[in-house]
């Protein structure tokens, strides 16, 4: 018996089975056809490389000092038939390049090549005016094209505050290398490490990407308020003496934390290229830790504190100035070449007696005086975590260039030669208790959102607690006596000028001088450690006129800044 | 009797009631690969576009849709402006506009506040922040059928040891 409809079912049995063979058949042959293979198949992978970000740079109170900008790569597709001469006349309009320069990048180049870059590091306006004008070109009927064009945004160094801290910070180059200064030094750390891996195209593949940390973040010792008064100050300073150059430290001598460092030249660190002609030569970047001086009288105050603490002299000890010494077979003088008569040590200090200084240290004698100078750390590097740092000189008894007038002449700062942040470590042991501390411009490092901070580090003991306190009042006394410009009414200050004579390859320069001026205080618990000094014046020939003033200045402006009331204050709030 | 079953016998042997549940388990089957196969084309669809917003978000190579590359360049271009906008030399020019002038020591009166301390430099350290990250993608975008069923047995175990 034939079934009603049999054909008619076996008809649509026969196509539904088709369909249901023919439809997992197809959906293979498309996975394993070769045309998807190439897209999504294995060998569809992208080489990825991803850039960390350079770390900032803050300085103690958080405000940015190095961040990161956006820039743009502008480059051309030439796999889609690029308007060779638009995009030339647009280059020109938009980046001010040579059309002729543009052209011959988009047509000289090797068989095959499917992109070139026409330029890089394109500020953000700039390239805003040329997607513009791409996106003009679209809706225009004349036919011009400018699709061809494409954008790629990255970040390069950018330094908001321009020229602050420039000699501090360093720069980075376009090819994301740190030079000078902190920028340098940690360098590693800030640039973090470009990862390059191979990511599939097929979305079903699609995996997490490494999470690439950008580089450290640095926080600084530095506080740019305090930095900006002393520029200011110095840029003064430089103005109204006519000096030539000017450097200017204030540091913390209780933790070595470097809360400015100034000097001359400086740069905008956003136009980096125009180093070479803003430091032409030899001119170092920073010279308060690359340009060794012969410091002149403000090394008096670690030779006397060398003689205080071996027990050469007390600050009793009489000294009967004739106005000259012979030492090594060398007559020294005094600075104005006359005879101060009998002195006691502060005095000696106060007046800033060659021959005085002088005789200390031959009553020291080499073992003892040298001893001591090399535990203040003359003529060694002081470590500091800034790139560029010159060691100084410190000759010694042995050296085949060092005589027996050494002695005599290094006990005022000539003969010798450091630079001023040695001097300011050097002077950090008699403003702290004997403690001399490592200087240093890093406060903390972030990394993944931790910050670790720096702990303030002793590098030596050169001098006892009693010497430091000694030294410190002999010295205050010595600025009270002679009322020196440096006093701030109100504020006990120790320091000292130093007026140097400047060596040259013929003796001693018979016009110029490096004026100088060391500080700190308040003097029972000194929170500011300042130097100061100024190249080749020309308005006085007097550390004492020149220098000692924009002491002053900067010590004006760190009492407002750091809060620092009156002794008077202060001391009443502390019960002493 | 006999009539009766012998014409119920003959309906159950007939060729096309024979031929008709052949037909019928047939298209039953049929029916069953059509799920899973609407089935697997569902899931693979969900797992493309999981991935392909995956890979957008991850980076702009595939596409010019913002990404976390470029927000943590526009966030640091933003940082960056917000800085030179409140440069030194911005808040001095705007406090002088305001009529403000540097003050001199001679200007300050200190007060004694009880428990005050003094200026801190700054913690940028961000709260949690030594926790280790969490991976991005949930487990369900990357792990097969075989590790969720082990994973769940796994789990199962585990809460079925516990007191």
């Amino acid at each position: 018996m034939k079934m009603p409809y049999f054909g008619r079912y076996l008809a649509i049995a026969i196509t539904m089975a088709l369909a249901g063979v023919a439809i997992p058949i197809q959906i293979v042959r498309v996975q394993s056809s070769p045309e998807v293979a190439g897209i999504t198949g294995k060998g569809a992978y992208v080489w990825s490389t991803f850039y960390p970000a350079r770390g900032e740079i803050y300085d103690r109170n958080g405000h940015l000092l190095a961040g990161n900008k956006t820039v743009y790569e502008v480059g051309v597709d030439l796999t889609v038939n690029p308007d060779v001469q638009t995009i030339a006349l647009a280059a020109q309009m938009a980046l001010d390049m040579d059309p002729a320069e543009v052209l011959k990048k988009m047509t000289d180049v090797p068989e095959g090549t499917q992109y070139v870059v026409l330029e890089d590091f394109v500020a953000l306006d700039k390239a805003d005016q040329l997607m513009k004008l791409q996106e003009d070109a679209r809706s225009d009927p004349s036919g011009r094209n400018l699709d061809a064009l494409h954008f790629k945004a990255h970040l390069m160094r950018s330094y908001p505050e321009n020229d602050l801290a420039s000699t501090v910070l360093g720069f980075v180059t376009e090819d994301n290398h740190g030079y000078l200064g902190v920028e340098e030094k940690y360098d590693n750390v800030m640039a973090g490490i470009p990862v390059t891996i191979l990511t599939p195209a097929d979305p079903r593949r699609a995996t997490e990407y490494p999470q690439i940390p950008p580089g450290q973040t640095l926080i600084l010792t530095i506080d740019r308020e305090i930095q900006a008064s002393v520029e200011n100050i110095l840029d003064s300073a430089l103005a109204s003496t006519g000096s030539a150059s000017g450097t200017i430290i204030v540091m913390d001598p209780r933790t070595g934390e470097i809360l400015a460092m100034s000097s001359t030249p400086r740069m905008n660190l956003n136009d980096y290229q125009s180093v070479s002609e803003i430091f032409p030569g030899e001119t170092p970047f920073n010279r308060a830790i690359s340009e060794a001086y012969e410091p002149g009288s403000v090394f008096k105050i670690l030779t006397m504190s060398a003689a205080l603490d071996s027990g050469t002299v007390t600050p009793d000890t009489i000294f009967l100035d004739t106005g000259s010494i012979t030492v090594g077979g060398n007559t020294i003088y005094n600075w104005d070449r006359g005879a101060w008569g009998y002195q006691d040590m502060t005095g000696c200090l106060a007046h800033s007696l060659n021959v005085c200084l002088a005789w200390v240290s031959t009553q020291m004698g080499n073992d003892t005086f040298y001893s001591y100078m090399q535990r203040f750390g003359i003529g060694h590097p002081t470590g500091i975590d800034l790139a560029g740092e010159d060691p100084g000189r410190l000759k010694l008894p042995g050296d085949s260039d060092w005589y027996p007038v050494d002695l005599g002449t290094n006990a005022f700062g000539q003969g010798v030669s450091a630079t001023p942040l040695q001097m300011v470590m050097a002077a950090s042991a008699l403003a702290n208790d004997g403690k001399m501390v490592y200087p240093h411009v890093l406060y903390a490092q972030l990394r993944d959102g931790h910050q670790s901070n720096m702990s303030p580090q002793v590098v030596g003991t050169p001098i006892s607690p009693e010497t430091a306190h000694t030294i410190s009042e002999m010295l205050a006394n010595a600025l009270e006596s002679e009322s020196s410009d440096a006093i701030i009414p109100g504020y006990r200050i120790a320091g000292k000028t130093g007026t140097a004579q400047i060596p040259t390859s013929s003796g001693y320069d018979e016009n110029d001088i490096n004026a100088s001026f060391i500080g700190w205080g308040p003097l029972d618990n000194p929170q500011f450690l300042t130097y100061v000094w100024l190249e080749k014046p020309q308005t006085n020939r007097a550390a004492s006129v020149v220098a000692a003033p924009i002491f002053k200045q900067v010590i004006e402006k760190l009492i407002v800044l750091m809060n620092i009331p009156p002794d008077n204050v202060r001391l009443a709030n502390t019960g002493q | 009797m006999n009539n009766v079953s012998q014409i119920v016998q003959k309906v159950r042997q007939a060729p096309w009631r024979v031929q008709r549940q052949w037909v019928g388990l047939f298209l039953l089957g049929l029916v069953l690969v059509a799920m899973v196969a609407g089935i697997y084309l569902n899931i693979t669809v969900r797992a493309t576009v999981a991935g392909r917003e995956i890979q957008m978000l991850q980076s702009n190579i595939f596409n010019d849709v913002p990404d976390i590359t470029d927000n943590r360049r526009t966030n640091a271009d933003l940082e960056t402006q917000l800085a030179g906008l409140s440069s030194v030399e911005s808040m001095q020019q705007r406090a002088e506009a305001l009529g403000f002038q540097p003050a001199s020591p001679d200007e300050m009166t200190y007060v004694i506040v009880p428990g005050y301390t003094s200026r801190k430099a700054v913690d940028m350290s961000t709260p949690g922040s030594n926790q280790p990250q969490p991976s991005l993608i949930l487990p369900e975008y990357t792990e097969s059928l075989l590790d969720w069923i082990t994973h769940r047995l796994a789990s199962s175990v585990t809460t079925g040891a516990q007191p």
